[in-house]
């Protein structure tokens, strides 16, 4: 993936305990930024294909917790804990994501929301408190997807993978 | 600091374009360094190197038949690759599909109001 822009010249003092993910959503910034803002939005889209989500408690301000269960399509419940930092309408967000509060292992998203002619373009940049914080959240996501959705990435690209996933 | 050799590390090695074009052409089957470097413009030495390159991090093998060698995809040496960038890029790449898909229903909804 392509880092530019903001955040860009700070890259290499954290690059081996960042991940940046960037995207382009097909509406304006108000309207995405709004996507964060209400459980009712928030449940509709978060997480991959076939996870669902149930909120225990949910404020969102600075200091605001989100307090949620993640459940995962083959019965696996992720506990999960959001506060937010920062929220600037309609461009930034920025999130502390843990599994409950004061989780040691917390690390810190700041989403930012673009406008790219009549979209939006989301920039998300996740510092790890360390590296191999980093690759642990790398691998615990891959284990929440569960192998096989994880796979249809790179799989368009290569589709000897899936065969080779399938012979092991 | 030096950095990993690229005949060591497979990142190293796909942080290449030319090499993923072999990659990529090596999907449809296997084939000799000539054919390789006609169909994607390149010099044949010049996709020769690219080819040790590959074969030394394991994302190609290489067999002889008869007086020609022949080159083909070897993806098990991409696992590091999928594994690193598989889990939560692709959990928040599929919530950005999700909201996507949400946000064009919302805004849908309003502009019908």
């Amino acid at each position: 993936m392509t880092t530019t822009g903001p955040g860009a010249t700070e890259q290499s003092a954290t690059a081996d305990r960042e991940i940046t993910i960037s995207r382009v959503i097909s509406a304006p910034p108000d309207l995405v930024f709004e996507a964060f803002t209400e459980v009712r939005h928030l449940s509709r889209w978060w997480g991959p294909e076939g996870f669902t989500t149930t909120t225990r408690a949910f404020e969102f301000r600075v200091g605001g917790e989100w307090d949620f269960v993640m459940h995962g399509p083959d019965g696996t419940d992720y506990q999960e804990w959001i506060s937010w930092t920062e929220i600037a309408p309609p461009g930034r967000i920025a999130l502390l994501h843990g599994e409950s509060r004061g989780d040691p292992n917390a690390f810190e998203s700041v989403l930012t929301f673009a406008p790219d002619g009549a979209a939006t373009r989301i920039v998300m940049h996740t510092v790890f408190p360390t590296h191999e914080l980093r690759d642990e959240a790398v691998e615990k996501y891959h284990a929440i997807e569960g192998g096989q959705q994880t796979l249809s990435n790179l799989a368009a690209y290569v589709p000897e993978i899936v065969r080779m996933r399938v012979e092991d | 600091m030096a950095r990993a050799a690229t005949t060591s590390d497979v990142f190293n090695a796909i942080a290449e374009q030319q090499r993923r074009e072999i990659l990529v052409l090596l999907r449809s089957g296997e084939g000799p360094v000539t054919e390789l470097a006609r169909e994607l413009g390149m010099t044949q030495p010049g996709a020769s190197k690219h080819l040790r390159v590959l074969r030394e991090v394991g994302l190609v093998r290489d067999r002889q038949a008869g007086r020609q060698r022949l080159y083909g995809l070897d993806a098990r040496g991409l696992r590091p690759v999928h594994e690193w960038t598989g889990g939560f890029e692709q959990f928040w790449n599929e919530s950005f599909g999700r909201l996507d898909a949400y946000v064009q229903e919302l805004q849908q909804t309003r502009q019908e109001k």
